[in-house]
């Protein structure tokens, strides 16, 4: 799933105080599974805002409003009525949600009520954790299904650095180094063998902006069509 | 070949130095710390933003040290400050300027240094790198990597050590060690032909070196090691001295 936090309050009070009316659109997806911006929170942030603008004798109406994925051009169409009678839109999905309300919306302006932080998995309740960097060329397979280049800070692909310590990285005594669970993993299921071949460099261009056509639509989306 | 390749060829028992460029653009005093260094030190292994502390490129300063001073240096490249486009433009502009020993490191990460919101590159691997410069060839590089003898992740280690060795490097400095068992342990574990290592010998800014002297007499006379390389960080004035102690 997609992880997001909220904004600090000031900074979206700040962005949101020249607008009368302003619709917190919260998403229902993975903001709402990780407390930050589902319904409820998009009501208890309306909440906050009107008491601020209140205080500060700012004129302003906050409305709440909720769809189950904003990234999902059917869902986001459920939004048009109360965005026509917006000012601005104080999105909390993540940032793939917020453009693609901007992209669907142009005419209104958009605020980001949200900081994507990354893609990643429930650990307990209440505590997510990185996983996945979306790099589109997977190594998990190679790596025993742990990531070099989520969880190790450098993206070591050949093994470890020398600042690898007692387990843990140089960069957090408290952060496990990802080849010491690399190799505790593979040596465990006798797979360690498979690191012996230097994996080459990376090809980066997969950096470029991505876009991604399911096989079985290639015609329909073809220059041809 | 350079110097140091035919030093160690010649079964001599190696010493470099640890020297950091300045932090600022005068040279003056890397050059009188190199001078009074003498023939003491085999190589002097010039640093590359070492503890992600932005200093003066390393190419230059090796450039100044090879013109000014007749140094043989071994210039330090870190993965962490460039892509593969400016690791190789460093590698032929150090090439351009004399230098012919080459230690490729990964480099301290940058939240660790001055300027913690750095990105950090790491476009290539410290073993990647080595490739990289071993397919150059307009610059042939002498290609010297670390070794981390007392790392918890000793399969590991001798793993990257292998890869390294066939990426290229010919040599080995090892991070900073107190005795010489993790380096025994490691070279056992790693296996194949005993690669040429030099063992890091790090002292504090007021440390007395005697344990250090001691270290390199046994791993000279046990032949563990090829040469030992000893840095003093926080004091570099002190090298000359302690580089004459350890000149074994």
């Amino acid at each position: 799933m997609i992880v997001a936090e909220r904004k600090p309050f000031e900074e979206i009070a700040e962005a949101s105080a020249g607008f009368r009316r302003v619709l917190v659109a919260g998403c229902g997806t993975c903001v709402a599974v990780c407390l930050t911006g589902g319904e409820k929170e998009a009501g208890i942030l309306a909440a906050q805002l009107d008491i601020a603008a209140q205080l500060n004798q700012r004129e302003q109406a906050f409305e709440v409003g909720c769809v189950e994925r904003q990234c999902d051009r059917e869902f986001l169409d459920e939004l048009a009525p109360q965005i026509e009678q917006a000012d601005a839109v104080l999105s909390l999905a993540c940032g793939a949600g917020i453009q693609f309300l901007a992209e669907k919306f142009p005419e209104v302006p958009v605020l980001a009520g949200v900081n994507t932080t990354f893609i990643g998995i429930n650990d307990d309740v209440g505590v997510w954790q990185e996983k996945c960097r979306s790099c589109r060329d997977c190594v998990l397979t190679l790596t025993g299904g742990i990531c070099p280049m989520s969880l190790c800070p450098k993206g070591m692909l050949n093994g470890p650095c020398g600042g690898s310590d007692d387990g843990k990285c140089e960069t957090d005594p408290e952060r496990d180094c990802a080849w010491a669970l690399i190799s505790a993993r593979l040596e465990r299921t006798g797979r360690l063998g498979g690191l012996e071949a230097i994996v080459p460099a990376r090809d980066c261009r997969n950096a470029l902006p991505g876009k991604q056509v399911h096989p079985a639509y290639e015609r329909r989306y073809s220059a041809h069509e | 070949m350079s110097k140091l390749a035919q030093a160690l060829d010649g079964g001599k028992f190696v010493l470099t130095v640890e020297l950091d460029p300045p932090r600022g653009s005068d040279l003056k005093p890397l050059t009188e710390l190199t001078s009074s260094l003498g023939g003491k030190a085999d190589a002097l292994v010039i640093s590359d933003n070492r503890g992600a502390v932005a200093r003066m490129s390393p190419v230059l300063a090796c450039h100044h040290l090879i013109k000014h001073a007749s140094a043989e240096v071994i210039m330090t490249l870190a993965c962490r400050d460039r892509n593969r486009l400016a690791l190789a433009s460093e590698m032929l502009a150090a090439a351009a300027g004399g230098v012919e020993n080459l230690l490729v490191v990964s480099g301290d990460f940058t939240t660790l240094g001055d300027q913690p919101g750095a990105q950090p590159v790491f476009d290539l691997d410290s073993v990647q790198t080595l490739q990289l410069a071993a397919s150059l060839e307009e610059a042939a590089f002498f290609l010297g990597a670390v070794l981390a003898p007392d790392s918890t992740l000793m399969g590991m280690q001798a793993l990257k050590l292998r890869k390294k060795v066939q990426a290229g490097a010919a040599f080995f400095i090892t991070k900073p060690i107190s005795n010489g068992e993790g380096l025994g342990a490691l070279l056992a574990q790693a296996g194949g032909e005993a690669p040429r290592v030099l063992a890091g010998l790090e002292l504090g800014p007021e440390e007395d070196p005697a344990w250090a002297v001691e270290l390199a007499r046994e791993l000279k006379a046990q032949g563990q090691a090829a040469g030992v390389h000893l840095s003093c960080p926080e004091n570099q004035a002190r090298l000359p001295e302690l580089a004459g102690q350890l000149a074994l």
